[in-house]
C-alpha cells in the first residue's frame, strides 16, 4: 500500500513548529550528532570586485579554492589537500555549467584544473564539460570527478544546483523532471558518476534568487555575494546554498517566502536516497573570508 | 509549391521584427515540445505542461548595449496561451496583446494562440523602451483574436482579487501556485481543465480552485482521492476546519470540482460553493 500524501495541512501543522520555508517539509528529526559526525561544509567569501564574466579576478578565485580546500580537509598543504583527493593516474572530469546567464565561470574551471594538474595528473587526462559529457571520452573513462556549478533558483528543482548538475549524465534529462526533480539523487547510482565525486564546489558568486520568465533569469534576482561552498558531500553542500538563497528572499522580499516549487530534491536526497546529508543541525560550516553579508 | 504551405515556424518567426532601434536580431531558431531543453533551462516543462506546439526565438544584439530576446510560443489554443500567461502574473500592465505584464526587463503577452516574452538581459530606459516596443510591433503582427478559457468566466465576481487568476491543467502546476498534496489527489492531466484564484473578504483571504473532466464520474472520482487524502477527518461534512483555523470544502457539480481553501467560515466556504454552482 503506498504511503498517504503529504498535503498542505502536513505543512499547517509544522508551521506551528518551525515556519514553512522552501525546503521544509515536515520534518524528520534525528538526534543531534557529535561535531565529528558532522559533514563539513565550507563557505569562503572574497570582497574583490567581479568581472564581466560574474567571476573575482582568476587569482582571486584560485585562493578562495585553495583556501576552502585546505579548510575542508584540514591540510595545510593545497597540493597535498588535493594529492588526497586526486591520484595522478585518475581520469578527472571537471563537470561544469554552461548555463548562458550564470555559469561556473572559466575562472573556476581553471582554479581546479590547476590544481588537477598540481595533484599529479596530466593535461589530456583532464576533461571540462557540462552539455557534452555523454560524448566526452574523458568522461566516460573517467576515474574522478569534480562537480562545479552556480547556485540559482530553478522552474521546476526550486534550486538548481550540486545535485541537479549531473542531470546531463542522463540521455534524456527530461525524464528526471518529474515531482519536481524529486529524485534527482538516483542520479548519483548510474554506473558513469557512482563513487567518483571527490570534491563539489557550489558557486556562489552571483546566485539568482527568483525565476521570471521564460529563461528563468533576470539581473535584478541576482546579487554579488562572492562566495563559493565546498564539501565533499554534494547534499551538504546545496542544503547550505539553498540557506543562502531562502535568506537572501527574505531579505529582499521582506517575508518568508518560499521558493514557489519546494526544491525537495535536495532533502530527498539524504532521506530518500542517503546520498548525503541536508539537515543543518548535521552540518558543520566553517566561514572563511568576508563575512559582510554573508546570510546565514 | 503552393500558397498556404508556409511551414509554420516560418510563419511563427515572421511576427518577429528584423531590427528594433539600434538593435539588429540574429537568425531565428525553432524549437518543438521535445527539442524546448536545448533552449530554455527550467521553464521548459512549464510550456509543455500547456501544451506547447512551437518557439520561434531571436536573440537582438547591439554591441555596448544590453542582449534583448524574444521567443514566440504557438501555445496551439488561445486556452492555453492565456494560461501560460498566466503563470507569471508579477509585473505592471503594459496594455499590449490581450493581457500583458512587464518587470524588470521582462515583458510577457498573450494574444491569440500566441505567448510572447521579450526579455533584456538587462533592464535600461532604452531597454525598457525596445522591449515594449518590439512586444507592440509583434503584437500588431498577430491578426487575431482567442478567447481565455470558459472555466475563468464561472469564476463568481464577488470578492474576486484582480490579478489572482490561473488558467492550468496539471497538478506540478497547481502546486507551483498553491501547494496542495505531493501526489496528484485531485486527479489533474493534460485532458482537465483547471482554474484557480484568490477571493478577499472579511475572513481574509481565500482561494477558489475549479477543476472541470471529461465525464461527471472523473469528477466524482476526483472529489473522493480529495476527500480521502485532504477531508479524511471531514465525518461526512462538505468542510473541514484546518490547521491554521481556516475552512477548506469540496463540492462536485456534474463535471466540474469546486474546491474551496482558506476560508474564513464553513459558511463562507458554502457561500462561495454555491455561488460557482450558479454560474455553472
Amino acid at each position: 500500500m503506498s504511503r498517504r500524501p503529504i498535503t498542505r495541512r502536513d505543512f499547517l501543522k509544522a508551521a506551528a513548529v518551525a515556519p514553512l520555508a522552501g525546503a521544509a517539509l515536515p520534518a524528520l528529526s534525528r538526534p543531534s550528532p557529535a561535531a565529528a559526525d558532522k559533514v563539513r561544509v565550507v563557505l569562503v567569501r572574497d570582497p574583490s570586485p567581479l568581472g564581466p564574466g560574474g567571476a573575482p579576478p582568476a587569482e582571486v578565485v584560485q585562493r578562495m579554492l585553495d583556501d576552502g580546500v585546505r579548510a575542508l580537509l584540514g591540510e595545510k598543504d593545497v597540493v597535498k589537500a588535493w594529492k588526497s583527493l586526486i591520484r595522478p593516474e585518475d581520469i578527472v572530469g571537471i563537470k561544469t555549467n554552461a548555463w548562458r546567464y550564470i555559469p561556473t565561470t572559466a575562472e573556476v574551471e581553471g582554479a581546479i584544473k590547476r590544481r588537477v594538474m598540481d595533484a599529479g595528473v596530466a593535461e589530456d587526462r583532464i576533461g571540462i564539460d557540462d552539455r557534452g559529457v555523454l560524448r566526452n571520452p574523458v568522461f566516460q573513462n573517467a576515474t574522478a570527478l569534480v562537480n562545479a556549478r552556480p547556485m540559482r533558483s530553478h522552474y521546476w528543482a526550486g534550486v538548481g544546483s550540486l545535485i541537479k548538475n549531473y542531470i546531463m549524465f542522463t540521455p534524456q534529462p527530461s525524464d528526471w523532471h518529474g515531482d519536481s526533480c524529486a529524485d534527482l539523487a538516483k542520479i548519483w547510482d548510474l554506473p558513469i558518476v557512482k563513487g567518483k565525486t571527490r570534491l563539489n564546489v557550489l558557486v556562489m558568486f552571483t546566485p539568482l534568487f527568483q525565476s521570471v520568465g521564460p529563461h528563468n533569469y533576470a539581473k535584478e534576482y541576482t546579487w554579488e555575494y562572492k562566495g563559493l561552498i565546498l564539501s565533499r558531500d554534494p547534499v551538504a553542500a546545496d542544503a547550505t546554498g539553498l540557506r543562502v538563497i531562502q535568506a537572501k528572499r527574505k531579505a529582499y522580499f521582506g517575508d518568508d517566502r518560499p521558493l514557489p516549487v519546494t526544491p525537495h530534491h535536495i532533502r530527498l536526497a539524504d532521506t530518500r536516497h542517503g546520498l548525503g546529508t541536508s539537515d543543518p543541525g548535521r552540518i558543520e560550516l566553517v566561514k572563511i573570508g568576508w563575512a559582510e553579508g554573508a546570510l546565514i | 509549391m503552393c500558397a498556404q504551405a508556409v511551414p509554420p515556424a516560418q510563419r511563427l518567426a515572421s511576427l518577429i521584427p528584423a531590427a528594433v532601434g539600434p538593435w539588429l536580431s540574429e537568425a531565428e531558431e525553432t524549437y518543438g515540445p521535445e527539442s524546448i531543453f536545448e533552449y530554455i533551462d527550467g521553464a521548459g516543462e512549464v510550456y509543455r505542461a500547456y501544451a506547447m506546439r512551437l518557439l520561434a526565438a531571436r536573440r537582438f544584439h547591439k554591441d555596448g548595449r544590453p542582449d534583448i530576446v524574444v521567443d514566440v510560443f504557438d501555445m496551439g489554443s488561445s486556452a492555453d496561451a492565456y494560461g501560460v500567461f498566466t503563470h507569471d502574473l508579477d509585473g505592471e500592465d503594459a496594455a499590449i496583446g490581450q493581457g500583458s505584464t512587464y518587470k524588470a526587463g521582462l515583458l510577457g503577452f498573450w494574444k491569440d494562440r500566441y505567448f510572447v516574452s521579450v526579455t533584456a538581459e538587462a533592464e535600461t530606459p532604452e531597454t525598457r523602451a525596445a522591449v515594449l516596443e518590439l512586444g507592440r510591433e509583434i503584437a500588431a503582427a498577430i491578426p487575431g483574436r482567442g478567447e481565455p478559457p470558459g472555466l475563468v468566466g464561472r469564476l463568481p465576481r464577488e470578492g474576486l482579487e484582480a490579478g489572482t487568476v490561473r488558467f492550468f491543467h496539471t497538478a506540478p502546476i497547481l502546486n507551483y501556485f498553491f501547494f496542495v498534496a505531493d501526489e496528484n489527489i485531485l486527479l489533474l492531466g493534460p485532458e482537465t481543465d483547471a482554474v484557480l484564484a484568490e477571493y478577499g473578504g472579511p475572513g481574509g483571504r481565500s482561494r477558489l480552485l475549479l477543476v472541470s473532466y471529461p465525464q461527471a464520474d472523473g469528477a466524482a472520482r476526483a472529489a473522493g482521492s480529495f476527500r480521502r487524502a485532504y477531508l479524511r477527518d471531514a465525518a461526512g461534512e462538505e468542510a473541514v476546519r484546518t490547521e491554521n483555523g481556516k475552512w477548506t470544502a469540496v463540492r462536485t457539480m456534474g463535471r466540474t470540482v469546486a474546491v474551496v481553501f482558506d476560508a474564513g467560515s464553513a459558511a463562507e466556504a458554502a457561500a462561495r460553493l454555491a455561488a460557482v454552482e450558479k454560474r455553472l
